[in-house]
């Protein structure tokens, strides 16, 4: 470190001066928190950081590792060699990564670095926390007389996912993903793989933790302004109500595992809506958003997500029409 | 952001993680299974930037990796959010949420039909069940098993205009997907204010949870004292 640079205002410095600031202001900051709208949000806010965090965590280990252990040359030899044909393995792939969506963004990420063609990554980012085994099964409990719930929800998932894939190997452009998401990490053997796995997963939490917990600050946003009362106004209205099902999907953000609970809670409206809310809130939801703003760069959020929304509507009715009658 | 400050970041965070979780702070947030996850992902967050740390300072280490490439615009800020959830959860530490949040979620009980025919009510004169459960019960047990039955409920004072309702949250994975469920109190009950822990010992008014009063069962009471709040707030 040169004198130079010690006499320059670091992040270092910002970053204590911020903590001590906080410390210093810490009854003024309680006081702001007193107000019960306000503190209704901050505890939703840190459930979901605190309750993503630990599949955000799993997530960049799981990149890291593949990162350090699996070789572009395995990844192909893996999938089919068109890319058109990659897409449904990739998403039969999301089977068995079981957890929240939080953990895939890394994961997809990294594959699409390793070498596994754009759409392919993408469905599997997709699929993964929609129609892993954990949010069946869950959808399944919270639905004990409506099996075809499950169903439907699994078919209109996995349609999203595809077809996504599809469009995107189709009409997507390389140059909407931005380039640091490509970058592959070194290649390295023996002790090195280690030290990828450590680098790549500590750099992808940080990167993407802070795009978490901007996602979470929506949410909790969200979740004090929504009125109850929208829903008992939607009770007779199944387009009007597919449609606000599936925008409170995005804006609420809940984690896969646990939306098929709050859906069946919602039992004034009929299942077309809820089964959208379903297969739109793992596809894209505000905490996504965020992370693949920060995952793959904003040019490439700002077209995946309102097509993601706009293909998992339309899915989640066709599964409906089709598995609910 | 440094890379130095990064790694001072996560060692709060992961910290931040381990603490909530050492105690019972955590199920203010999320379900008891969740603590688990909590110290495995806090501990694998400190050792990687404590890795990271002890491999910045080593001489040889001129493989940075990634971690030294520049995010543009905007983007290179974003790590500094992530000391939002430390400030919070350190210096303020959210309440598990009470009767605010049961007023925002509607007039209706979010309990869900299980089965409509239940076992007996546990032995005993007034026996304990949880709010979800006997709002089910109330609702759909075509048995009445607890119609005419004196039952112990234990959860928060919730004022829903003149009527004073007790209300406890049922979350299935964290404070975000938490639904309410509702029974209105009647009876001599003097001054509450909201948010109060009760006991609350009474008998169901029958045919009272219906979809007209939004599966809210009415509940005479009994006996009425304030409790302590419980170490875990919610019910599953």
């Amino acid at each position: 470190m040169t004198i130079i640079d010690r006499a320059r205002i670091t992040s270092l410095h910002v970053f204590c001066a911020v903590l001590v600031a906080a410390i210093l202001v810490r009854p003024l900051i309680t006081e702001a928190l007193s107000a019960p709208v306000l503190r209704t949000a901050a505890t939703v806010f840190v459930a979901v950081c605190v309750q993503a965090l630990p599949f955000l965590v799993l997530g960049v280990l799981l990149s890291g590792a593949i990162a350090a252990f699996v070789s572009p040359a395995l990844l192909r030899r893996a999938l089919p060699a068109h890319p058109m044909a990659a897409v449904p393995v990739a998403g039969a792939a999301g089977l068995v990564l079981p957890g929240c969506e939080c953990a895939s963004v890394p994961v997809a990420r990294r594959l699409m670095a390793q070498g596994v063609p754009d759409g392919a990554a993408l469905t599997f980012l997709l699929a993964a926390p929609a129609i892993n085994p954990v949010v069946l099964v869950a959808t399944a409990v919270a639905f004990p007389g409506e099996p075809r719930m499950v169903l439907a929800r699994a078919i209109g998932s996995l349609a999203t996912a595809c077809v996504m894939g599809w469009l995107w190997q189709r009409a997507g452009r390389a140059g909407w993903i931005a380039a640091r998401a490509r970058r592959a990490a070194p290649a390295s053997s023996g002790a090195g793989r280690w030290a990828v796995l450590a680098e790549t997963a500590r750099h992808d939490l940080v990167s993407a933790g802070g795009f978490l917990v901007l996602g979470g600050l929506t949410a909790a946003a969200f979740s004090v302004l929504v009125p109850p009362e929208w829903m008992d106004a939607l009770a007779g209205q199944v387009l009007l109500a597919v449609v606000v099902m599936a925008v409170l999907a995005v804006v609420l953000a809940l984690c896969s595992e646990a939306d098929a609970f709050v859906a069946a809670s919602l039992s004034m409206l009929p299942l077309l809506p809820r089964l959208a809310f379903l297969v739109v809130g793992p596809a894209v939801d505000v905490k996504l958003i965020a992370l693949q703003a920060g995952t793959f760069g904003q040019a490439f959020a700002a077209r995946f997500a309102p097509a993601t929304f706009v293909v998992a509507v339309m899915c989640a009715v066709a599964a409906g029409l089709v598995v609910l009658p | 952001m440094r890379r130095d400050t990064q790694h001072v970041l996560l060692v709060l965070l992961g910290g931040a993680l381990l603490r909530i979780a050492a105690d019972d702070t955590y199920l203010r947030y999320v379900r008891p299974s969740h603590r688990w996850l909590l110290l495995a992902a806090g501990a694998v967050i400190v050792v990687l930037a404590a890795v990271a740390l002890v491999r910045d300072r080593a001489p040889a280490a001129v493989s940075p990796g990634e971690g030294t490439h520049q995010h543009t615009g905007v983007e290179r800020h974003v790590p500094w959010l992530l000391l939002a959830p430390v400030l919070v959860i350190v210096l303020v530490a959210p309440p598990a949420l009470g009767a605010d949040a049961v007023s925002r979620s509607g007039s209706r009980n979010a309990a869900l039909q299980d089965a409509d025919l239940f076992g007996p009510l546990p032995p005993g004169d007034a026996p304990e069940l949880s709010v979800a459960e006997f709002v089910q019960r109330a609702a759909w047990d075509t048995s009445g098993s607890v119609e005419g039955r004196e039952v112990t409920l234990i959860g928060f004072a919730v004022r829903r205009g003149a009527a004073m309702e007790l209300a406890r949250m049922t979350i299935s994975c964290c404070a975000a997907d938490a639904r309410p469920n509702r029974v209105r109190l009647v009876g001599d009950l003097g001054e509450i204010t909201p948010d109060t822990w009760l006991r609350v010992q009474g008998s169901a008014h029958p045919g009272s949870a219906t979809a007209a009063s939004g599966y809210v069962p009415a509940l005479t009471v009994t006996m009425l004292e304030q409790v302590d709040p419980p170490p875990d707030p919610y019910e599953y």
